[in-house]
């Protein structure tokens, strides 16, 4: 352990208190937003960042020849918003997103070394915290450019994403504020 | 903590900004389809020679090989049609809709959606009048809106403005080309 959060600093420990609920209510509008514009079934994933298109999971490879095809659409329908990724944004979301992950897992991973915990569980806490957006955004780019099944490795980025934060944040506080020695 | 502070700093900069709507889709086609009863969505799956065929013409093709064109009728007449683009930059992506009437001149066009950075610089290029400029040309005639509003603008609005020619001369050539 190389600090040790139960018997550190009154002003460390509200810093790391203030840091994990702030990170939580992140957490929590980050979940409403992946609602509202991904969804959390591997179909809902898979339409979002696949290929475009009225049938996502069939058309991958572009057709032979150029393919048309009309159908009637209400106003509400055009009006309506169908969150789609492209390549584009895929890349620019990447490049964004990529290191703010890597600053909240290292954020993380800090508050994790000052727990009391058996050192392998020390390691597996911040390999947890660190595989979470590398699955997360690798199973964007799977089913971007692979198949449309790995949708569900993105589901499994965001909820290791959630169980890192829950395992750091439970133990951070109960072992900051109850079980002190 | 310095390193980590400073990572956190750096990360926060490079963070674009969240999407705004300037004009809502609703809005936009109601202004841009006029009278418009019934819309169908046209939908074209490129073929890569297409594809390719437009990146000659623009050096640009859509990323997943789609462009979907949306057509407003009224009693089975054709009234005109739209398509939405969307225009990439380092600031965040930029969302225009252009408006097509049945002659295949451009009727109109808007922009509905920008992010916080870039909105109070698309506001001051249109309010120098940069999208009356497109109205009435025709898909072969290269957009020069940018153009005859950089005087009056800044240099960041004077960018939003050469995007926005950018993002009506794609939607031009995938009319020009594919719409039939």
């Amino acid at each position: 352990m190389l600090y040790d959060l139960r018997n550190s600093d009154l002003r460390v420990r509200w810093l790391v208190t203030l840091l994990l609920a702030t990170f939580g209510a992140s957490y929590l509008f980050g979940a409403w937003m992946v609602g509202l514009y991904a969804g959390y079934s591997p179909r809902k994933v898979a339409e979002t960042y696949g290929p475009a298109g009225e049938e996502p999971m069939m058309m991958q490879m572009p057709p032979e020849t150029t393919m048309v095809s009309e159908r009637p659409i209400s106003m509400a329908e055009m009006s309506e918003e169908h969150h789609h990724v492209d390549l584009d944004l895929l890349v620019q979301d990447t490049h964004v997103h990529m290191p703010m992950y890597a600053v909240i897992a290292a954020c993380l991973s800090v508050i994790a070394l000052g727990l009391t915990i058996p050192r392998w569980a020390s390691f597996a806490t911040i390999a947890l915290l660190f595989a979470a957006p590398w699955l997360d955004f690798a199973g964007m780019w799977l089913t971007k450019l692979v198949s449309p099944h790995f949708a569900i490795v993105t589901l499994a980025g965001g909820w290791a994403m959630a169980l890192g934060y829950t395992i750091v944040a439970a133990l951070a506080t109960y072992q900051m504020w109850w079980r002190k020695q | 903590m310095k390193a980590l502070l400073l990572g956190a700093a750096g990360a926060a900069l490079l963070h674009i900004t969240p999407t705004v709507i300037l004009v809502k889709r609703q809005d936009a086609v109601a202004r841009l389809l006029p009278g418009a009863e019934q819309f169908s969505a046209r939908e074209l799956h490129l073929s890569s020679t297409d594809s390719r065929r437009l990146h000659d013409a623009v050096g640009w093709e859509p990323p997943d090989g789609i462009v979907t064109f949306y057509v407003g009728k009224r009693q089975a007449q054709t009234t005109g049609a739209l398509v939405f683009m969307r225009v990439d930059c380092q600031h965040g992506p930029l969302e225009l809709a252009i408006g097509y009437d049945p002659r295949g001149t451009i009727r109109g066009v808007e922009v509905t959606k920008a992010t916080v950075e870039m909105k109070p610089w698309v506001v001051e290029a249109l309010r120098a009048g940069l999208t009356d400029s497109y109205r009435g040309i025709t898909t072969e005639q290269a957009p020069a809106g940018a153009e005859k509003v950089k005087s009056q603008i800044g240099a960041m609005p004077g960018y939003m403005a050469e995007l926005i020619d950018k993002g009506v001369m794609h939607a031009n050539a995938a009319y020009r080309l594919f719409y039939k």
